[in-house]
């Protein structure tokens, strides 16, 4: 079997509203190999959790996946094959409130993945049940399996979701920022167990998520995305040494202790755009604080850039040779041009 | 629009907001006549409701000389009860048939009644564009969102069709109800009697016996003529009047008594609900306690025991047991509305505004009067509106019963129940077109509060929660 | 909470039967008897009014308390309420029991189809019937439906009454439930009297639940919606639960949990609407008994009956509060 869990070639994911076609996300490629965890970075509205729904067929009206392949360790997920493949990605949302069935217990929601893909009722699926709660830490499982989500703490909840996704036996996790609504502590918490998880159970991992520290620890590469486009991609330590588009450069700065000196983070100003027709010029013109003429009239191409073993690659201009303006010296943006 | 002095003056030197008033003079005084007599009217039924009043012989000179006024929309002006005299009609409108005449003059009052409201949405748009000293403001965003929901706009429609029938009732109707119904003995009308070949003249009354809509061999159906040559938009009633007039004439009690009962119970129910949401506590408690019980009495059967002990009182007689009964209901449906606010009202109390303004000693009742109340206001449109549904429905099924208003008052209600005897035979649509009418308006209700709903709270979902909207039930 | 709501329920309405503008002796007495000083002490005395009013007032709750309930005035002249209420509030009962059913199963099912498929035309159709369906009022829907069901014969070509159980006086009116007299097994054990009876009430049932059938199906679809967007739910899609077990599972249970307070708080717009519908389709129960007593000036009788409404309508919430904890587990039996 081959080691690529995941291909994602060229995906278009759109949204058909009254008035517009919103291009949530726009023609997006990357893979994922069993064992590795790939990140996708982005402001909310980049498209980040679009392109997680889509790998998990769960874009619905009035979206649409109107173009691209998803393959699935070679087989063609698009045209509504995911059903052959349910249980083999499984995910953990961001929210854990909502993401148990309130109205069931906890062991009753991980027994019903258990029957579905390992086949095990009864007794021995409550006690499989109880045996993955203690696999993610929740103590005291024998008798936390018999009761309510609104029982558990949010900690406990994503613990809990965890135990379900595991219950699957996927090959490949989503994880649609599992952190994000949790408090700092537990947040550490449950990245350490994703990562045990992963390396026991040799899992590929998708990891989406707006926060650039926890990307820099949990992941192998990470994918920029703005706007429904990769604007840079890269191997993490690569992308942290050398990161080449101004908006990774823009993200990188807003890191808290990354900036030198200054007391003031650095943020970028104004919001991602919502891409609604095909772009003529470079989306992130309109902030990017590098942006000369050419960016508003022709639309950036990857282009590997950087170390040419890292597999590195951008969609700027400033690195096209064929465009006069040439890439900024330094690697971290403190022009502060984009400071508030 | 409080606009100082100032300000008016230059409102004129400019050209829009010249014309827009020119229209609205040129508007109003097409109906002054209109307007003025529906003032005068209803104040004499306000004095008439005091007892021991008998100031009113002054008021009704008052009231015949605002008759006088001519009016563009009214049946003198635009006359729809004539005859036929062999060869034409005599006494019509331009001489055009009575249907003709008749349906000439209500499209006329609805093309009135659109333009003045047209009128209306244009001054404000002048007010924000021009007067207003802020561009923008939240209200402004509540106005687009409105615009933008169709379910609303139909809501509105319908709604604003109603209103413009109670208000121009009168007018409306091929005939009037003191002629056709409460006096009919009182009036003569003249018709073609084609067997002699001749004008002959008769009392209303007897005209109306010849009338009847009781079954398949006398009935007047729908858009018919009478024997008398008297045109029936909505045919006759078991009686031999006129339905359509009774219905109009109809709506406007059934609006009446609803806007008093709603907004008497909004009242009830703001007040109360602030009060609860400052006290908290015990006040609140007993409050509960209050409106449960009162709850746990099924409305209409509160309306029904209390109709029957206050029906011989005073207060019964004005406006024919309306305002009793608008009482009635805001006693007994303020529990539901203040159900729905109280919540809100908690939330708003909890506020850091309403501790800074009690820690610099403002007076517990200004507090809620300014910094809590305008809160909860928009609450109490959407349930006002969608508790109006019900009202009327509520009105209707008391005056069905032969309960609330007094008979020779037009009620829809009461035009149901004596058609009931006749819906099987070709006589159907006495109760048939009262009962469409109750549901139209309704759904109207119920749609225009939705819309307000969403347009004041977009993220409330739909169609859900207590909202429900104010369901048959009676 | 129960029991304070029943007392001051129960001691407004005694405020206003008796110490309001009308004095009840009066109205039990015809004319005649008005003028006659001894006829009106004796009812005066009968209704303990010659009591001061406090006295009255704890002898009256008290008979209620245990359910002493005297006899009528003018209505059934001298029957016993107690007897009175044990023959009328069955056949209440079963129209409304009924009337709850329907409601329940067309409105909920339709509210969920419409909100599985939303955006559809079925799903405009459904809503749309159900906006409508509740606007309309009651007593005239009642109207209007028998009137369709007495010529269905002419309208839909077959008879009404010549379907199912036959009915052996006329479309409408009293179910006949004596079979089930002291024996409630009787329901089962005879079908045919069961069918009979139902289907004698199932038309006043259907316009008795008509408000609550729109309210289920509206509430039912935005909470299908609702669910269907839950986080859980497309989580248990990605762990594979089937399509069908998702809906049933894990939508649908959801989907009930806001429809419980709903469907309980029907059973206020039906036992008020009961006075009407009864009056409509000519069904003796509670509800035209009461109205019968309030036109003809009853009173007593009128006060007893709205006490009997309020112990229905407390009983229903109780139920109410029962069913939330079944149906969802995050309420405890603690909370209140
Ligand atoms: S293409 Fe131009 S605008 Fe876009 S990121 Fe590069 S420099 Fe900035």
């Amino acid at each position: 079997m081959s080691d690529t869990l995941l291909e994602v070639e060229n995906l278009r994911t759109v949204f058909h509203t009254d008035k517009e076609t919103i291009h949530a996300v726009d023609g997006v490629s990357f893979d994922v190999q069993r064992g590795e965890t790939v990140g996708l970075v982005g402001e909310s509205g980049s498209g980040k959790s679009v392109t997680a729904r889509s790998v998990l067929g769960l874009v619905e009206e009035p979206g649409v996946i109107e173009e691209g392949s998803i393959e699935f360790c070679g087989d063609e997920l698009v045209g509504g094959n995911w059903d052959e493949h349910r249980g083999d990605i499984a995910i953990v949302f961001q929210d854990p409130m909502n993401s148990l069935n309130p109205v069931y217990t906890v062991g009753n929601q991980i027994k019903e993945a258990l029957r579905i893909h390992q086949g095990l009722r009864g007794q021995a699926a409550t006690d499989a049940a109880i045996e993955l709660l203690e696999d993610v830490g929740i103590p005291d499982a024998a008798r936390r399996v018999s009761e309510y989500p609104h029982q558990f703490s949010g900690g406990m909840r994503q613990r809990a979701v965890i135990a379900i996704a595991l219950a699957c036996d996927p090959d490949l996790l989503v994880c649609d920022e599992p952190t994000t609504a949790l408090d700092v502590t537990i947040q550490a918490q449950i990245l350490e167990l994703l990562d045990e998880l992963q390396r026991e159970e040799d899992l590929g991992v998708l990891f989406i998520t707006h926060d650039m520290g926890v990307i820099e620890e949990t992941t192998d590469r990470v994918n920029v995305m703005y706007a429904g486009e990769f604007v840079e991609s890269a191997p993490v330590e690569e992308l942290f040494d050398d990161p080449k588009h101004p908006y990774t450069k823009g993200l990188l700065a807003s890191i808290p202790g990354r900036t030198a000196g200054g007391d003031r983070l650095p943020t970028i100003e104004g919001e991602v755009p919502t891409s609604t027709s095909e772009p003529t010029e470079c989306r992130f013109a309109p902030r990017c604080p590098h942006a000369f003429d050419a960016c508003d009239e022709v639309h950036p191409e990857r282009i590997a850039v950087g170390d040419p073993d890292a597999d590195h690659e951008t969609a700027c201009l400033l690195y096209d040779d064929e465009f006069e303006e040439s890439p900024p010296e330094d690697g971290v943006v403190a022009d502060g041009g984009e400071t508030a | 629009m409080s606009v100082n002095g100032s300000r008016v003056a230059d409102a004129f030197t400019d050209g829009r907001t010249a014309l827009w008033a020119l229209v609205g003079l040129f508007l109003f005084l097409l109906e002054a006549g209109a307007v003025l007599n529906f003032v005068v009217s209803l104040t004499i039924d306000g004095l008439l409701a005091i007892p021991g009043v008998d100031a009113v012989g002054f008021l009704t000179a008052v009231e015949n000389a605002v008759r006088e006024i001519p009016t563009l929309l009214s049946r003198e002006t635009i006359p729809n009860q004539g005859y036929f005299d062999g060869s034409g009609y005599e006494g019509t409108f331009l001489g055009l048939s009575p249907a003709m005449a008749w349906a000439f003059r209500a499209t006329l009052v609805y093309l009135y009644a659109f333009a003045a409201f047209g009128w209306g949405v244009w001054g404000y748009r002048i007010y924000r564009r021009e007067y207003r000293a802020a561009d923008w403001t939240p209200r402004d965003d509540v106005f687009d969102r409105f615009r933008g929901h169709k379910w609303g706009i139909f809501g509105l429609v319908i709604v604003f069709m109603f209103v413009t029938m109670a208000v121009f009732a009168p007018a409306l109707g091929p005939t009037t109800v003191d002629q056709n119904m409460r006096n009919s003995y009182g009036h003569e009308i003249d018709y073609w009697d084609s067997d002699s070949g001749s004008v002959e003249t008769i009392l209303v009354g007897d005209a109306n016996l010849d009338s009847l809509s009781q079954g398949n061999d006398q009935n007047v159906e729908p858009w018919t003529y009478d024997d008398y040559g008297r045109f029936h938009p909505f045919g006759t009633m078991q009686d031999g009047s006129d339905l359509f007039t009774f219905l109009v004439v109809g709506s406007r009690i059934s609006l009446v008594i609803g806007v008093l009962s709603v907004a008497l119970s909004a009242s009830i129910a703001a007040t109360l609900a602030l009060t609860s949401a400052y006290y908290k506590g015990r006040v609140d408690l007993s409050m509960v306690l209050v409106s449960d019980a009162v709850m746990a009495m099924p409305q209409l059967l509160l309306l029904i025991m209390l109709t029957t002990v206050l029906r011989e009182s005073w207060i019964n007689e004005v406006y024919s047991g309306g305002f009793l009964l608008a009482l009635i209901f805001a006693f007994t449906g303020w529990t539901y509305m203040w159900r729905s606010i109280r919540g809100p009202a908690l939330q708003i109390s909890e506020r850091e505004w309403i501790d800074a303004a009690r820690s610099f000693g403002q007076r517990p009742t200004t507090i809620m009067r300014k910094h809590m109340l305008p809160y909860v206001t928009g609450y109490l449109l959407i349930y006002g509106s969608m508790t109006l549904g019900g009202a009327i429905i509520s009105i209707a099924g008391l005056s069905y019963l032969g309960l609330g208003v007094a008979p020779p008052t037009p009620e829809w209600g009461r035009a149901v129940n004596l058609g009931q005897d006749y819906v099987r035979t070709g006589s159907w649509h006495i109760s048939l077109i009262p009962g469409i009418l109750i549901t139209l308006v309704v759904t109207g209700f119920n749609a225009l509060g939705d819309g307000i709903r969403d347009a004041i709270d977009p993220q409330s979902d739909s169609a859900g929660g207590e909202t429900a909207g104010a369901g048959g039930g009676a | 909470m129960a029991i304070p709501v029943i007392w001051l329920g129960t001691s407004m309405t005694w405020y206003i039967i008796f110490m309001g503008p009308i004095d009840p002796a009066t109205r039990l007495l015809s004319e005649g008897q008005v003028r006659n000083p001894a006829a009106y002490e004796a009812a005066q005395t009968q209704l303990g009014l010659n009591q001061p009013p406090l006295q009255h007032y704890v002898d009256w709750l008290s008979s209620l308390i245990v359910f002493d309930l005297g006899r009528t005035w003018l209505l059934y002249q001298g029957s016993s309420v107690n007897a009175l209420i044990m023959d009328f509030l069955p056949r209440t009962l079963w129209l409304g029991f009924w009337s709850v059913l329907i409601a329940i199963f067309i409105g909920v099912p339709l509210g969920f189809y419409a909100g599985m498929r939303s955006n559809t035309v079925a799903d405009y159709v459904a809503s749309m019937g159900g906006i409508v369906w509740r606007a309309m009022p009651n007593f005239w829907l009642g109207i209007m439906l028998l009137a369709v069901l007495g010529s269905s014969q002419a309208i839909f070509g077959f008879s009404w009454e010549a379907i199912g159980p036959n009915l052996t006086s006329g479309i409408s009116g009293n179910p006949d439930l004596s079979y089930m007299a002291g024996n409630p097994i009787a329901f089962f054990t005879n079908p045919n009297a069961t069918l009979q009876a139902i289907k004698k009430v199932a038309p006043a049932a259907i316009v008795l639940g008509s408000a609550s059938m729109g309210n289920e199906m509206r509430i039912g679809r935005t909470a299908v919606l609702e669910v269907k967007n839950q986080d859980y739910v497309e989580l248990a899609k990605v762990k594979g639960v089937s399509d069908r077990a998702l809906v049933y599972k894990h939508i649908l249970r959801n989907a009930l949990v806001p429809l419980v307070p709903i469907i309980t708080s029907e059973a206020f717009l039906l036992i008020g609407g009961s006075v009407l519908v009864e009056s409509v389709f000519g069904i003796n129960g509670i509800g035209y008994l009461f109205f019968q007593a309030a036109i003809q000036g009853d009173l007593p009788l009128v006060g007893t009956l709205m006490y009997v409404f309020i112990l229905m309508i407390v009983g229903i919430n109780l139920i109410q509060d029962v069913l939330y904890t079944l149906i969802d587990p995050r309420v405890g039996l603690e909370g209140e």
